[in-house]
């Protein structure tokens, strides 16, 4: 009985560590379109240069969780979200691939920069399609899926894609008031400015949309009002200490206010679709793989993570501080 | 071919794994070739091995990303076009892929950014711990997958209760019959390929005579790494084959081009054969008398087994496991033909000045990938019409997703993984025109490569602003 729980929070751990992380790498290189200067795009790319890939290895990490412990909803969710998944992976692709491209070659620099703001913009994009589309609920008939693949393609993920993309591009913006510095450390606050008034709205807009949607939502609100105020209190309250901490010290506060305030957010999809794994149709423990395979996953789970969340954090302090305007290293 | 759903999940498939394996393949062996080389530049401190490691390391780095980009796609992979082998095999290979990400691909994320920008921030001994992490997370890996893949090939430990798949000993998952034959060749064609870059591009260099410390030193050991690995390799392929032939007849059946159940005595060993399998017979047939029965049977007039001893329906298509098994065969023989050479020229003092071996070993730059290919070739078209061998059809796995839509991302894929390659060769022939001496030089700029490489250096900003950015 518990065993199914206890792989859903891992993957729902994946999944949170995926999105805070990621988002900010894909946010700092969304915002690389906006930002002139090639000086200051090679700084914000060093910036989460020596990380991103650890960041990103929570997403398979997630996806693989499911392979492993609910094949089931694996094998229901991947087709449902064919089109998004796939676009989303050709545009991870292109990014991953400038990250060490663009240091090849000074001539063509600008033109990687723009892929991989393209690639950034395009996977922040396609996930917000993704929780739209689940949100929105797929259509399921045993354990197959039986819809189309373009049922995701509709108004209200399209509204969540772009609340995804202003959400990452403001974790973009904290991570750059905390890693940069001069001109670059201004650009953030700026951005910040902006970009986090359209979060807000367009996170709030998401929330109204969802109740007409999915009835699930609605449901999910009447069982759990105290739980969802108060994480939408704190998404509120986070949004507000940002935005009141921008250009100021300690600079790694709107950071944390920014991861703060997109968890709160992540809490609260989490309560709105539990207990089931594809939202609102199959629970989790009707999509179980057998459990010998859990017992496995999580024994591995529970020996291996705090291990690589060791050295992860260590590869963080080894990076730590202000990002050197002239790069890590002469060398790359 | 038709346009039906199961062709192009599969054309899709294979398009994206075969790209994909190219890389790892690259990662495993240069990851291994680096940890050895900044070993030995700890203890000599000879600064050759410096120059060597840096060259290398930042092709390592692009293949690499490559490797990593496009390993996410096959993750997700499983799903999208197989989503009944996912739900059913899922519980028997998803805890092993999982295991695969928490123990190797953190591993090697975490220290790959050490390994490539932290030298300034860690120092040499921290920053040799981050190289080995590095290459043990890419053996590590390729066991997980390995033994995932071959599960799939040799399935055990497993049973299936209510049309679910449920592991009954996890030991026997793991440990099925063929992985731990199959990883031992597996890490050392990535260690043959390796060893034939390095050597490849060495040997270039001679040619033009250029750079010939450096050049001298990587043919030296390239060779020497080769001559060892292949020798093992064709010892472990001899094993691997005895172990395939005993758990898949009809993989090894069609690898050697035999329809009829019993072949001729003496068999022959064809190098070339037009295989009909519509008809069960070659249109036409190309080999060597006696050789078939001397090297399958180990006997002057032994008869080969074909393809006729396995149902029609549950035949691989002869074609496709032939030409892969004789492309990896072809390979290894010319493999060991080079190792053979470089032996005999060593003795005799004149590796680096026989040209005709050098341009020998240009050529065979990328055989270790080519043949990598075609041993997967044999091993997965092998499989079929299975996907689980023994249990699950692929044409029953395929997922509901229609054939156009499937058309449209195989042609996207075709055309990303394109322009991702180009751009990998370019940049590669790029660092290989350029040479090894412009891959040090900003530490050169800044004085002494030691003085740079001490940690007193570590949290100064100027010292790494006076490095510059030369190489930028
Ligand atoms: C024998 C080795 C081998 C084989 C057969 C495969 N891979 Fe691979 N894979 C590696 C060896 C490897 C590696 C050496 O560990 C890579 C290459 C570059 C890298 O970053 O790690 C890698 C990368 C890599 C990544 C990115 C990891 C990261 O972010 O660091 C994923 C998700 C996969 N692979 C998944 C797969 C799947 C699902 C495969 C099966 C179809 C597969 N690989 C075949
Ligand atoms: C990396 C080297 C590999 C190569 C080059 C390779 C090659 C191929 C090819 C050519 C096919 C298509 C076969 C056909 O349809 O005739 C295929 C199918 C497949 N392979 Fe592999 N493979 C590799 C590794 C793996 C691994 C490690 C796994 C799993 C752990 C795997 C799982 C599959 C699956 C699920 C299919 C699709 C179903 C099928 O057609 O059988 N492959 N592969
Ligand atoms: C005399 C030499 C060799 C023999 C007899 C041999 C034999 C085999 C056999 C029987 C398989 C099929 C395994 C299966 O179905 O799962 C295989 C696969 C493979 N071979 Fe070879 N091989 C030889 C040389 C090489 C060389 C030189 C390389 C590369 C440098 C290589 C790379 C591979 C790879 C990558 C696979 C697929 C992975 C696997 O199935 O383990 N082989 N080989």
């Amino acid at each position: 009985m518990t065993l199914p729980l206890l792989c859903a929070a891992f993957a729902a751990l994946s999944i949170t560590l995926y999105v805070l992380l990621d988002g900010f790498d894909l946010g700092v290189g969304a915002l690389l379109l906006l930002q002139r200067h090639e000086e200051s795009r090679d700084h914000m790319v060093d910036s989460i240069t020596p990380t991103w890939d650890g960041n990103e290895t929570w997403l398979i990490m997630t996806g693989v969780t499911l392979l492993a412990a609910f094949p089931i909803a694996y094998g229901i969710l991947m087709p449902a979200l064919y089109i998004p998944i796939v676009v989303m992976l050709l545009a991870l692709g292109l990014r991953g691939v400038s990250f060490e491209f663009r240091s090849q070659m000074k001539l063509y620099r600008r033109r990687w920069d723009v892929i991989f703001a393209v690639g950034s913009i395009v996977a922040a994009f396609m996930q917000g399609l993704i929780l739209g589309a689940l949100l929105q609920g797929v259509s399921v008939q045993g354990t197959t899926f039986s819809g189309n693949v373009l049922d995701c393609i509709r108004p209200f993920p399209a509204l969540c894609a772009l609340c995804v993309l202003a959400g990452y591009v403001v974790l973009g913006g904290c991570w750059l008031q905390f890693k940069a510095t001069s001109q670059l450390h201004g650009f953030s606050g700026r951005t910040l400015r902006i970009a986090l008034p359209l979060f807000m709205l367009a996170f709030f807009a998401v929330g109204g949309m969802s109740l007409f949607v999915q009835p699930g939502i609605v449901a999910a609100w009447q069982d759990h009002p105290v739980l969802l105020g108060t994480l939408s209190c704190i998404v509120l309250l986070a949004a507000f200490i940002l935005f009141g901490s921008i250009g100021k010290r300690p600079d790694v506060r709107p950071l944390i206010a920014g991861l703060v305030m997109i968890a709160a957010g992540i809490g609260g999809l989490a309560i709105l679709v539990f207990p089931t794994i594809v939202p609102f149709r199959i629970s989790i423990w009707d999509a179980s793989s057998s459990r010998l395979s859990q017992i496995f996953l999580l024994t591995g789970a529970i020996v291996v993570t705090p291990v690589v969340l060791g050295y992860s954090l260590f590869a963080y302090w080894v990076f730590r501080g202000k990002t050197p305007e002239e790069g890590w290293d002469g060398y790359e | 071919m038709s346009l039906n759903p199961a062709t192009l999940a599969r054309v899709q498939f294979a398009f994206t794994v075969s790209f994909h394996i190219i890389f790892p393949t690259m990662s495993i062996g240069l990851a291994m070739f680096l940890a050895v080389i900044e070993g030995l530049w700890l203890k000599t401190k000879n600064d050759l091995y410096l120059q060597i490691y840096r060259f290398w390391l930042s092709i390592f780095a692009m293949g690499f990303g490559v490797g990593v980009v496009t390993g996410i796609v096959l993750s997700f992979e499983f799903g999208l076009g197989f989503a009944r082998f996912a739900q059913l095999a899922g519980p028997a290979i998803g805890p092993m892929i999982a295991l695969e990400v928490l123990t190797s691909f953190f591993l090697e994320a975490g220290f790959l950014g050490i390994m490539l920008f932290g030298m300034h921030r860690v120092g040499p001994t921290l920053h040799y711990f981050a190289t080995c992490m590095v290459a043990l997370g890419t053996l590590l890996s390729a066991s997980w997958i390995l033994s995932a893949n071959s599960w799939m090939q040799t399935p055990d430990g497993v049973a299936v209760r209510n049309g679910r798949l449920v592991v009954v000993n996890w030991w026997h998952v793991l440990n099925n019959p063929s992985w731990l034959v199959r990883l031992p060749h597996m890490l050392s064609a990535a260690y043959l390929t390796a060893s034939f870059l390095v050597a490849g591009v060495g040997a270039w260099y001679l040619l033009r005579g250029k750079h010939l410390a450096f050049a001298k030193k990587t043919v030296a050991l390239g060779t020497a790494s080769a001559t060892v690995l292949i020798a093992g390799q064709v010892f472990i392929g001899d094993i691997l084959y005895g172990t395939m032939l005993k758990h898949q007849p009809s993989k090894m059946q069609a690898a050697e081009g035999f329809w009829e159940k019993e072949s001729a005595s003496p068999a022959p060993y064809y190098w070339v054969i037009a295989p009909n399998q519509k008809e069960q017979r070659n249109r036409f047939a190309l080999g060597v008398p006696y050789l078939g029965s001397i090297w399958l049977t180990h006997s002057l007039h032994g008869r080969v087994e074909g393809l006729k001893n396995t149902p029609a329906e549950q035949q691989p298509i002869m074609g496709m496991v032939f030409y892969g098994f004789r492309i990896m065969y072809g390979i290894a023989i010319l493999m060991f033909a080079v190792a053979t050479a470089s032996l005999w020229l060593r003795w005799k003092r004149r590796l680096f000045t026989t040209r005709w071996f050098l341009r020998c070993l240009v050529m065979m730059t990328p055989s270790g990938i080519v043949a990598t290919l075609g041993g997967w070739y044999l091993a997965e078209t092998g499989r079929q019409p299975w996907v689980i061998f023994g249990m699950l059809r692929t044409i029953d796995a395929v997922s509901p997703v229609p054939a156009q839509t499937l058309l449209a991302t195989l042609i996207a894929f075709v055309c990303i993984y394109a322009f991702f390659m180009t751009a990998f060769l370019v940049f590669v022939a790029r660092i290989i025109r350029r040479g090894p001496e412009s891959a040090s030089i900003h530490a050169e700029a800044s004085g002494s490569l030691k003085n740079a490489l001490r940690p007193q250096v570590l949290d100064s900003p100027n010292a790494t602003a006076a490095l510059g950015r030369v190489g930028r």
